[in-house]
């Protein structure tokens, strides 16, 4: 009964000219635009350097990070990134304004903030490097709390008491060369490459979230307060909890799919360099996908309302958890401090801190912890989802 | 004959709306049992808490003897059902959409096969059966939920108003099926607007109105029921107004009506009335061409019952 309602789901989607579009068809089409926006930083004979502006205030010059970042980006040589000019905030808008600089970046309560005028190549490198500097400086308090924290606790009392305190100086200075080093575990190491493959991360992250669309589609087939077809399921005597794992399981199978063959195309077709991670690229897209596959069901339970309604919530909520995990030039840390509880239950904000972690860690103790935080999400999504379920008889249907 | 289906006292309220008031019925075995009433009335409430879709408030339902339940897959195993909607995917083909929801009851898949290709020659599709269900007609289509609902060959069929918005040939195709379904021993729970399939169709009426059995009992009993004895209709080329008027003065006259030529008389029940009409045309000296009298029909019977003011 299990493999006859698979069969069927699985068919039955694979012919759905919707689904698969924004399944399949429609990351594709977005990596190969990806691709054609970046072709030119492939080519590092012709990469130049462009014109940024930075609020030269209180503010940045407290942030020894951002001093220390943007003088390394716009030193000259083959890695210069910018040529940078440090202004007032007035003079920077007017140079936005008079087109001479892509971009403004200034600093609030220790947070970047870009502003552009247009979008284009030059101004998604400056976000995203903007990003990738707080991004590094957030991990390296990270590291530095962690150190500091473990010195403390094997220091004796007698030397608490003492009033000897751990060497946070030298952590401090560790913690920036781990970081540095972590920087970047591919094997084309040019820092432009890296925001490339960085934005294909934020791609894979979305595809994953398609397992929403697809199992909350199936899971309305299954409904009898939905559909017509789930009327028809829920009076045949196959016990409902077959009927939707098998249409969940169909549903994984084609994302999963999905996911690889997108992966495969952006790294053997595109020729995207994801060195020594594409294991944990496919495992990261796997659970997330499964996390993503599990809370459309939960959804597709919870809300009652029609099919396109609830496609349209879930796109919103979906949207919402991208928008905060630093999609759509978006500035993750931004959204992080704005409400750090939601990228740390929202599977889009584990799987795009997973694959950012990835990305400028050294270690993969992050890594995991997004993996297991993931799948304990997905956990909590099945059980909410069992216990909605066994309400089998409605007050209206 | 054993019940198939025992209703007792079954309640069901929408909020302050009660949609079924204390409703109990029983089903025979091998009938097929009408189940009749405006829109709203409650029929396909009392047969979503029969199928136990609905929660209800209060009542009893047995169906083959034992308590039906959401868990109940020994009774459910038993049942067909045809929904008001066509319930079918898009992305199935006509053999695929039928093996599919036959196959959430029939495991084995050699019976099966043979299943659904006698469910294909029963509504007539074997001949579509590569197709998808957007490349049929609506008549094709109500045939294909039909075929949907029964291939598994269940003892008890619930067909929820089959034959909405098809066409004289599809809705023929679908009466005649449904007859095979009764000859070969199923019990059929049928829900129609249309009285004549009603009368074609079915050994017993149950009339719902406002959740509310108002009428049951076999067509003859409840024709039997009706104020009316007759309807006649006279072509009368000329007929003045106080000749019109006059009409209503014969005995048990209930209504009449003249138009375009054709005058239409309604009695009430009573003896000769038709006699004591024809002695009024000789008396006033009224020229006719045609007289016929036609006996009240269920659709006569059913808007006495439940009024002729529409309902949404």
């Amino acid at each position: 009964m299990f493999w006859h309602s698979f069969k069927y789901a699985f068919r039955a989607l694979l012919k759905s000219k919707a689904m698969m579009f924004w399944t399949l068809i429609f990351p594709f089409i977005l990596a190969i635009l990806f691709n054609m926006a970046f072709a030119r930083l492939h080519d590092f004979d012709v990469f130049e350097a462009f014109d940024v502006a930075v609020v030269d205030d209180e503010n940045f010059r407290d942030s020894e990070i951002f001093k220390e970042a943007f003088k390394t980006l716009s030193e000259e040589g083959e890695e210069q990134l910018f040529v940078t000019q440090y202004v007032d905030s007035e003079k920077a808008d007017q140079l936005l304004a008079d087109e001479k600089v892509d971009g403004i970046v200034y600093i609030v309560d220790g947070e970047p903030h870009v502003k552009i005028k247009k979008n284009g190549t030059n101004q998604t490198v400056l976000t995203t490097a903007v990003e990738q500097i707080y991004q590094s400086s957030k991990m390296i308090e990270d590291i530095a709390g962690t150190k500091i924290n473990e010195a403390v606790s094997e220091m004796s009392p007698e030397q608490l008491m003492r009033g000897e305190m751990p060497d946070v100086e030298k952590i401090y200075k560790d913690a920036v060369a781990t970081v540095s080093e972590a920087e970047p575990n591919v094997k084309d190491d040019s820092r432009v490459m890296n925001m490339v493959v960085i934005e294909f991360y934020t791609l894979i992250a979305m595809a994953c979230m398609q397992g929403s669309m697809l199992s909350s589609e199936m899971m309305d087939r299954c409904l009898p307060n939905i559909t017509s077809r789930g009327k028809r399921v829920a009076v045949a005597p196959t016990r409902k909890g077959i009927v939707i794992a098998s249409n969940l399981l169909a549903s994984y199978s084609i994302l999963l799919l999905s996911l690889i063959a997108l992966i495969a195309f952006m790294r053997f077709v595109l020729g995207v360099e994801f060195g020594s991670n594409l294991g944990f690229i496919i495992l990261l897209a796997a659970v997330g996908g499964l996390a993503s596959t599990v809370m459309g069901m939960m959804l597709s339970i919870v809300l009652k309302t029609n099919n396109a309604a609830k496609n349209v919530i879930i796109l919103i909520i979906t949207m919402v958890g991208c928008l905060f995990a630093g999609m759509f030039g978006g500035n993750k840390g931004f959204f992080d401090n704005l409400s750090p509880i939601i990228n740390k239950i929202s599977p889009v904000g584990m799987i795009t801190d997973g694959f950012y972690s990835l990305y400028y860690y050294a270690d993969l103790a992050r890594y995991f912890s997004n993996v297991y935080g993931l799948l304990i999400v997905a956990a909590i999504f099945m059980i909410l989802s069992i216990r909605g379920l066994r309400r089998q008889r409605y007050d209206s249907i | 004959m054993k019940n198939v289906i025992e209703v007792k006292h079954l309640s069901k309220s929408y909020k302050s709306h009660k949609a079924v008031d204390d409703l109990s019925f029983e089903v025979k075995e091998g009938e097929i049992l009408g189940l009749l009433g405006p829109n709203g009335s409650g029929k396909t409430t009392t047969m979503n808490c029969i199928l136990a879709l609905l929660k209800y408030n209060e009542g009893e339902i047995k169906i083959f003897g034992k308590e039906m339940s959401p868990s109940a897959y020994d009774i459910k195993s038993k049942i067909g059902v045809v929904f008001q909607d066509v319930a079918v995917f898009d992305e199935l083909t006509v053999y695929g959409n039928i093996d599919y929801f036959c196959g959430l009851y029939i495991q084995d898949k050699t019976v099966r096969a043979e299943y659904v290709e006698d469910a294909l020659k029963l509504v007539g599709l074997t001949e579509n059966k590569n197709q998808y269900p957007k490349q049929l007609s609506g008549g094709l289509l109500r045939r294909l939920n039909i075929a949907c609902g029964i291939a598994h060959k269940p003892k008890l069929i619930f067909l929820d108003e089959p034959t909405v918005a098809v066409d004289p040939q599809s809705r023929n195709n679908i009466l005649e099926g449904i007859k095979k379904l009764r000859d070969s021993g199923a019990t059929i729970i049928y829900t129609t607007h249309y009285m004549e399939e009603v009368e074609i169709l079915c050994d017993r009426v149950i009339i719902l109105d406002k959740g509310k059995i108002i009428a049951s009992g076999t067509n003859d009993e409840l024709k039997a029921l009706a104020k009316i004895e007759e309807k006649v209709t006279i072509e009368v080329p000329e007929l003045s107004p106080i000749q019109l008027s006059g009409f209503e003065s014969i005995k048990n006259v209930s209504e009449v009506s003249y138009d375009n030529g054709v005058m239409k008389v309604v009695f009430n029940k009573g003896k000769n009335n038709l006699a004591d009409m024809v002695d009024y045309l000789k008396d006033n000296k009224i020229q006719y061409s045609k007289i016929f009298a036609e006996r009240p029909t269920l659709n006569d019977v059913f808007l006495e019952l439940t009024g002729k003011e529409l309902r949404d």
